[in-house]
């Protein structure tokens, strides 16, 4: 299975921890690049270069504003990654959801057996 | 009365190489060891159509091995096998993983009940050996193929290590 590229996929873009504390930084609000290194513990190029990418894919967007670029999140690219996770939520818990039918009803007759 | 518990299952990733899962059952613990390791029991819950388990077998004991198949409705073959390292019933199991649409990738799964005031905590891990396994959990791309194959192995949270124990 051929894999996406970082830049095209916003499963691979956030699958990086670095990009993942970005995220976390612009949850807040609107940011300069400067606002992100102060709250990540990143050197400002690296910054960048994760911004860069977080843009790429349609995860954050940028706007000039005066001689600064304000970074904020783009939430509604998170949907796939949202879908998958629900998707991915919804399997476990079905099957231990029936589990837990599976040993109530055990415990039932062992229950009924018993009197 | 017991509380209803569906849908809490807690899953994280505390590092890149691990998956963790951890539910709580109402039922003790020798109970839910059997349920989960007993082939008579994984029979009544383990699949739900059109999904077929064609094939499980299970020698629990260390050194033992277990193999489990999978087919589901559009006729893609998902299947699991791997040796014990650990058993201990009804406390624990741990098994070597190798899933047949990664063949580069070993992991280690684990299973862990604790019994408290009649409730009976969960603990299911899968955790990659080295950075193949560690490409797979992050290199979802989104496509079905992808999701299909991440949700096989999810449904075979359990399954894996239960089946048709040899006859003796």
């Amino acid at each position: 299975m051929a894999r996406a590229s970082t830049t095209t996929d916003v499963f691979n873009a956030v699958g990086d921890a670095h990009r993942r504390a970005i995220l976390d930084v612009l949850l807040a609000g609107e940011k300069s690049v400067g606002a992100i290194v102060g709250q990540v513990s990143m050197p400002q190029p690296h910054v960048s270069r994760h911004l860069r990418v977080l843009s790429e894919v349609g995860l954050v967007r940028c706007r000039a504003e005066g001689r600064h670029r304000l970074y904020r999140l783009a939430p509604d690219q998170l949907q796939p990654l949202y879908d998958w996770m629900s998707k991915y939520e919804q399997a476990i818990n079905a099957r231990l959801d029936r589990i837990e039918d599976y040993l109530t009803e055990l415990q039932r007759q062992g229950d009924d057996s018993d009197t | 009365m017991t509380p209803d518990r569906h849908g809490s299952a807690i899953i994280t990733f505390p590092n890149d190489l691990e998956v963790v899962i951890t539910r709580e059952f109402d039922a003790p613990i020798a109970l839910v060891f059997d349920v989960l390791t007993k082939p008579e029991h994984v029979s009544t819950w383990g699949t739900t159509p059109p999904d077929r388990m064609t094939e499980c077998s299970i020698d629990l004991r260390v050194g033992g091995k277990y193999h489990s198949t999978f087919v589901t409705g559009d006729g893609t073959v998902f299947s699991f096998h791997g040796t014990y390292l650990d058993v201990e019933p009804p406390v624990r199991t741990v098994q070597t993983w190798h899933f047949n649409c990664w063949p580069d990738v070993e992991a280690i799964e684990a299973m862990e009940l604790r019994e408290r005031d009649a409730v009976t905590t969960f603990t299911w891990s899968l955790t990659f050996n080295d950075q193949a396994g560690r490409d797979h959990m992050k290199g979802f791309d989104g496509r079905q193929d992808s999701l299909d194959e991440m949700e096989a192995i999810l449904e075979s949270l359990l399954t894996t290590r239960v089946g048709g124990v040899s006859e003796s």
